[in-house]
């Protein structure tokens, strides 16, 4: 039986000479909420990117599968295929092609011919109102002038009108506000109670517990140096806002001892 | 007339213009202009362009021996259809070039510092005069053709625009012969001209254009230039903001696929106060595929309050391709704002990447992140079939590259 999880296991990468994953072991089933959180240089976006498959993160050993596929022999257009979401840290922009050009002809690739012209737009405007977005944000070129806030906006847009089954979202809450932090919370809330998003996996990936105020997650993990080091519930994520990561990193540097 | 003369006149030379003089009569220039601008020719070095590495085309070496000059009829410049015709019905002068405008040709706007405007005033053999009456405030495009069949293409052209009208003026180049002409810009005090030049040669063909433009006071010229075909474009563009408050704004781009080579030059010159000039050049090679642009403002003296800008990026869409690009500034005055940026480069791998990561294939990403390239200076075309037209020919240039 085809297990219904994104699952990772004893996962080593490396960016040029640097090991930064260490052996990393992580299992998102549909329609559960993890979280990962460490301090800066923990691994956490080497993580991100070594699932979605970018060049510079090379694997060097371990397992990635989905729904039971093994992930890491693909390309990224691939995995994204199978049901792989990443919402960047930075999303790149691409100047000269429209937000509305941009996600019909990632929805095109993804989910071919499954929403006619009309229902596409619909859905569209649904989403747009959802998140608070201005149509004309539509015309305007993939995050290109876009502030910070914009552009997390776009990333959850996306999220929403993709489909994946698993959702990976690297630091969406970095230098956002009250007000974009609440839109991206609504977004992955309304997505999760919907009929079609409520089987979504979600791996959130931050470095303060802000968003987990927003988005109740299912299990905390805590990441340093490049291994997972603590996993637990949702209350994981309090420890961290009273005492942030010293407490663990002494607790696990014990342990080690 | 029973028979073609067995052997065509070839090539640019005295004797040729003799030959040409003879079948067609001067035609708006005196036959000792022409012979002037013909000396001309033979005497001025090729300027600025030095061949660069591995380049295919030597202008130095430009071998014109074989071109038929010349044929029965004129270049099928056909100035008969609706648009033209609504604009004559309010006033507006499109005809041959002829003996009506003497007066004006080379008077306003002087080429005859350059090699191959020369060469185009001393073979001119079709052309067309436009002149837009003071006032008139026109929506509907001028269209100017030039199709070089069975002979070569001397096109002369020459637009006036009163002061405070408002018109635009489309220059379509097509055919598969050689093309050496002359276009020029006389803009009126508070006049506004959007300028659009076309190119669009079979890929055997070469080209060689010079066009200027002069600018009075508080006028503002919207140019842009689409170099998509041909074998060899040499386009050399230069617009004058001559008065106070002149603006110019110029758009080009080309896309070098195939063999095919583009050197385009620009200069503005700022030659009075409070002048304002944008120039925006988007670029990319494919296949083997070689360009060059020269880009260059200068700002006199006494013009201060200047506001200059020049924006140059290129992208490179396989290993062969190659495109120089040279930004330039010559500023004299004070108080003047003056950017120049340029890059060259391949598809960044971030926005590869990105779009990668949404399931969209590398080759799908790779064409919609280079007609995402352009579309910055296609946007500056005006009306919606013109940009879809080029949009088409720049897809259909990433779908063929070779």
């Amino acid at each position: 039986m085809a297990e219904q999880s994104l699952k990772v296991s004893r996962l080593h990468a490396s960016v040029g000479e640097n090991e930064i994953l260490k052996g990393i072991d992580l299992e998102v089933s549909q329609g559960s909420v993890h979280a990962l959180m460490g301090p800066n240089g923990s691994g956490k976006s080497t993580l991100a990117f070594s699932l979605a498959g970018h060049p510079s993160y090379r694997v060097t050993s371990g397992s990635v599968t989905l729904d039971g596929e093994e992930l890491l022999e693909l390309s990224p257009d691939k995995r994204a295929k199978l049901g792989l979401f990443l919402s960047f840290q930075y999303p790149a922009a691409i100047p000269g092609v429209s937000v509305a050009n941009f996600i019909r002809t990632a929805r095109q690739s993804l989910h071919p011919g499954d929403l006619p012209p009309a229902k596409f737009r619909k859905l569209i405007f649904e989403q747009l109102d959802e998140l608070d977005m201005d149509p004309a944000f539509l015309g305007r070129y993939v995050n290109d002038g876009f502030s910070g806030g914009e552009k997390k906006r776009l990333e959850m847009l996306q999220l929403a009108m993709l489909a994946p089954k698993y959702a990976i979202l690297d630091e969406t809450d970095s230098g956002l506000d009250v007000d974009a932090l609440k839109a991206v919370g609504n977004s992955v809330n309304a997505l999760r109670a919907s009929e079609d998003g409520k089987s979504i996996g979600f791996l959130i990936i931050t470095h303060y517990p802000r968003i987990l105020q927003y988005i109740t997650a299912d299990h905390v993990h805590i990441m340093m140096d490049g291994r997972i080091v603590k996993s637990g519930g949702p209350e994981l994520a309090n420890v961290i806002e009273r005492e942030g990561y010293d407490k663990i990193r002494e607790e696990v540097a014990g342990g080690v001892a | 007339m029973a028979s073609l003369s067995s052997s065509l006149v070839r090539g640019v030379s005295k004797a040729s213009l003799d030959a040409l003089l003879e079948q067609r009569g001067p035609g708006p220039f005196s036959a000792s202009a022409r012979y002037d601008a013909l000396a001309r020719y033979e005497e001025l070095p090729v300027r600025g362009t030095r061949g660069g590495r591995g380049w295919k085309h030597d202008l130095t070496k430009l071998d014109l021996s074989t071109i038929v000059p010349f044929a029965p009829g004129s270049v099928a410049d056909d100035l008969s259809n609706e648009a033209n015709a609504a604009a004559r019905g309010r006033g507006v002068r499109i005809e041959r070039i002829g003996a009506s405008v003497p007066g004006l040709l080379g008077a306003a706007v002087d080429t005859r510092d350059d090699k191959f405007a020369s060469l185009a005033l001393a073979f001119a053999n079709g052309g067309t005069y436009v002149e837009i009456p003071a006032g008139l405030q026109l929506d509907e495009a001028i269209e100017i053709n030039y199709r070089a069949e069975n002979a070569a293409a001397f096109p002369y052209t020459l637009i006036v625009i009163g002061e405070g009208a408002r018109a635009t003026v489309v220059e379509r180049i097509s055919g598969d012969q050689f093309v050496c002409g002359i276009t020029e810009i006389v803009c009126a005090a508070r006049a506004q001209l959007q300028y659009v030049a076309e190119q669009r040669l079979a890929p055997t063909a070469r080209c060689i254009m010079t066009r200027r433009a002069l600018l009075g006071a508080d006028s503002h010229l919207e140019a842009a230039l689409a170099e998509l075909g041909s074998e060899l474009s040499v386009s050399r563009f230069r617009s004058v903001a001559d008065e106070h408050g002149a603006h110019s704004s110029l758009t080009a781009l080309f896309f070098c696929n195939g063999d095919q080579h583009v050197d385009l030059e620009s200069e503005v010159v700022h030659a009075d106060g409070n002048t304002k000039s944008e120039t925006i050049v988007r670029s990319a090679g494919i296949g083997r595929g070689q360009g060059r642009y020269l880009g260059n403002i200068r700002i006199v003296a006494h013009a201060h309050g200047s506001d200059a800008s020049l924006r140059d990026d290129a992208l490179l869409l396989s290993e062969g391709a190659h495109i120089d690009s040279i930004p330039a500034l010559e500023i004299a005055a004070n108080d003047v704002k003056a950017y120049h940026g340029a890059t060259v480069g391949a598809i960044s791998e971030d926005e590869l990447f990105y779009a990668q990561s949404r399931g969209i294939p590398r080759n799908d990403a790779e064409r919609m992140i280079a007609l995402g390239f352009f579309e910055p200076a296609v946007a500056r075309f005006p009306g919606e079939a013109l940009r879809e037209g080029i949009r088409t020919t720049l897809a259909a240039k990433l779908d063929a590259p070779a």
